[in-house]
């Protein structure tokens, strides 16, 4: 399992904060907490007469940072708190007043204590509206007490996956990994190809019918019914791990699709995403009736859910009062906006920068934080706040509570224009990571933040749970709304190759990196180097010689 | 507390104390006490991260911290230096909006 993020290891007290808590211990941060302001976005300052103006008691000055020392509460600007120190012995720590933050004179640093971070944050939380209830503690939370462990190690096992009998076909390009197949298109069809490509790639789905785990027999036997999408998947999936390397045609799968979304049954050029989410959606509905079970929420047990479904966190705080109402909802993936106020350098070549325009390169951690940040809504969404008991201006943040197996990131591509009652591509060039580190979009991350940063486990956080992804596969579109293509790139053993429906070649990474992004999709770390390991099946033939090495390829014996 | 014992000499405070304050003074005093300088700080700490300035401070700070290796920084060496980029950096507008924000409550609290 992947380490805590170092981002978060706790700094060590200096020798004179440490020194300090063996002779006063809580006294000095308790007799502080009285002291303490909260201010409704959650700032925490040292304000002790409510009037009175904290002055330096050396220069009398009221500007700049002040600090207030914890044993005799003597405040002192920061050009004479060192005198402070010299003229009392042992008064080496002060707490910055604006702040609410530990300072040691004698360093002249700031420095940290998890018991002083638990006296500033159990204010908040009290002085806050809602109290525990709100505010990013969960005490009655579906999940965080009873907390389920998805199981994602139980089916997904490629060792138990059933060894492949077939006969090589020697003409073919044997050093190509497993899987790897182009897909005839067969009308407009590439926003299905593409997606395919994905899917066929994506660890668990691979492992899960790779394992055998969707019998098309058994489930005739069962259902009785003649269409089954599951069963068309797992004939994808046979049909492209088969070793054959001419370009396949998922005929029937498409046919399949069509009788589930009429609604999409046509020749015309989709969405990619669109078809992403209708292809879950079957594969869901078709094990929830298999499975017998109903759960619509973020712990569903079917094979779609169980890769893709995170959980989102929705928080909308009332600006006034500060009283936050947090919800869930579970997601299969994220749709991210672009940042279309940021020009890029070819944008700007030729004309002048007005000052607040700002240019440089759209990054996906600018989408993601675009996605997490703080949102003022507009005073005509005003909502009802329950503490204040009258519609308020509030601000929304959302945040990931539970990451998914398999991360699907959708660039949102499409603008709508009310005005001009049309709709148009955003061809903006968006900069991906092929390594993703998701802890600072998790609810735990972005909680600590609201609060200044302290250090206090705010959220139960999934410590079996990974926040590092490895990039797979990539969608990329290419051309206008109307009449543009998709092609797949995955990521196979540290190779990429494009998929361009029937034509598979390898690439190189850099074609990847400068192509426009569509759909990105991320798997956690330890599953990625797992399916990595060994993507071609032993595969024996009843003529040849297993280990014999085939014309054009080398054989890795490992 | 003991320590008074050993306190030194009162400093000289009570000289200052002579002078009258300055305007600058006066009007600090109001917004504090009419609770109107903790509005602005707020509105303020909003629209600088709404211009990146936040940002910016930032990135200077992890570019320095960068160079002389994180045991080797303290908070003293930060704000001394990001405290004259950061007032060279103030956008105007934003200077212009606080300003006139100001202007506005002198004229309410009549001064």
């Amino acid at each position: 399992m992947c380490a805590r993020n170092s981002l978060y290891t706790n700094p060590k007290p200096c020798k004179h904060l440490a020194d300090y808590k063996l002779r006063h211990g809580f006294n000095g941060y308790d007799s502080l907490q009285n002291c303490l302001k909260i201010t409704p976005n959650g700032r925490a300052r040292v304000d002790k007469h409510n009037t009175k103006i904290p002055r330096c008691n050396f220069c009398n000055g009221s500007q700049g940072r002040l600090y207030i020392c914890l044993i005799c509460s003597a405040i002192s600007c920061s050009s004479h708190i060192l005198l402070h120190t010299q003229s009392e012995k042992g008064h080496e720590v002060a707490v910055d007043m604006e702040r609410s933050e530990l300072y040691c004179c004698l360093c002249r640093d700031q420095v940290y204590d998890p018991d002083f971070d638990k006296v500033v944050v159990s204010k908040q939380v009290k002085d806050l509206p809602g109290g525990s209830k709100s505010n990013g503690f969960e005490g009655g939370c579906d999940g965080s007490s009873k907390r389920k462990r998805l199981d994602s190690g139980i089916g997904l096992d490629l060792k138990k996956s059933k060894l492949l009998i077939t006969m090589r076909d020697r003409r073919a390009k044997s050093c190509y990994p497993l899987g790897l197949r182009g897909l005839n298109n067969l009308g407009s069809t590439c926003f299905m190809n593409s997606v395919l490509q994905a899917l066929l790639h994506a660890p668990p789905l691979r492992n899960y019918f790779l394992s055998d785990r969707h019998n098309s027999f058994q489930c005739r036997k069962k259902s009785g019914e003649k269409v089954c999408l599951l069963c068309d998947i797992d004939a994808l999936y046979s049909a492209m791990f088969s070793g054959d390397r001419t370009p396949y045609s998922p005929a029937q799968f498409l046919y399949s699709w069509w009788q589930h979304s009429s609604n999409l049954a046509s020749y015309e050029e989709q969405d990619a995403h669109e078809f992403f989410i209708s292809v879950l959606d079957v594969i869901h509905e078709k094990e929830s009736k298999m499975l017998n079970s109903r759960k619509d929420d973020g712990y569903c047990q079917c094979i779609a859910h169980r890769a893709f479904s995170g959980l989102l966190r929705s928080d909308v705080t009332c600006i006034s009062c500060g009283f936050t109402s947090t919800t869930y909802d579970p997601c299969v993936d994220i749709s991210l906006n672009l940042d279309t106020s940021i020009l890029s350098p070819s944008d700007v070549a030729n004309k002048p920068i007005k000052p607040d325009e700002k240019t440089g390169v759209s990054t996906l951690s600018g989408c993601l934080n675009l996605f997490t940040g703080a949102e003022k809504l507009g005073s005509d969404q005003k909502l009802h706040c329950q503490n204040c008991q009258e519609l308020r201006d509030s601000s929304k943040q959302l945040s990931i509570r539970r990451l998914p197996l398999v991360l699907c990131l959708h660039i949102k591509r499409v603008e709508h224009s009310l005005v001009r009652k049309m709709s148009r591509k955003i061809n903006q060039y968006l900069q991906f990571p092929f390594s993703l580190d998701m802890t600072p979009y998790l609810s735990s991350s972005i909680t600590r933040n609201r609060f200044g940063n302290r250090i206090f486990a705010f959220e139960y956080e999934n410590s079996d749970s990974c926040a590092e992804y490895e990039i797979f596969s990539v969608i990329a579109h290419s051309g206008m709304l109307e009449s543009g293509h998709y092609v797949t790139y995955l990521r196979l053993k540290n190779q990429w190759y494009k998929c361009d429906d029937a034509w598979v070649s390898e690439v190189d990474e850099g074609i990847v990196r400068a192509s426009q992004c569509y759909m990105l999709f991320y798997v956690q770390k330890p599953l990625f180097y797992k399916a990595n390991e060994d993507t071609r099946c032993v595969r024996i033939s009843p003529r040849r010689d297993p280990f014999s090495s085939t014309a054009g390829c080398s054989s890795n014996a490992k | 507390m003991k320590h008074s014992v050993n306190r030194p000499p009162t400093p000289d405070a009570a000289e200052d104390q002579g002078k009258e304050p300055t305007l600058q003074e006066i009007i600090n005093i109001k917004l504090i006490e009419s609770g109107e300088k903790e509005r602005l700080m707020e509105l303020l700490r909003e629209r600088l991260i709404d211009c990146g300035w936040k940002d910016e401070m930032k990135a200077i700070c992890r570019a320095y911290i960068k160079k002389k290796g994180r045991n080797n920084v303290t908070v003293d060496d930060l704000v001394h230096l990001i405290t004259p980029k950061g007032r060279a950096s103030v956008p105007d507008n934003v200077k212009a909006d606080l300003l006139q924000r100001i202007r506005t409550f002198l004229m309410s609290a009549a001064l």
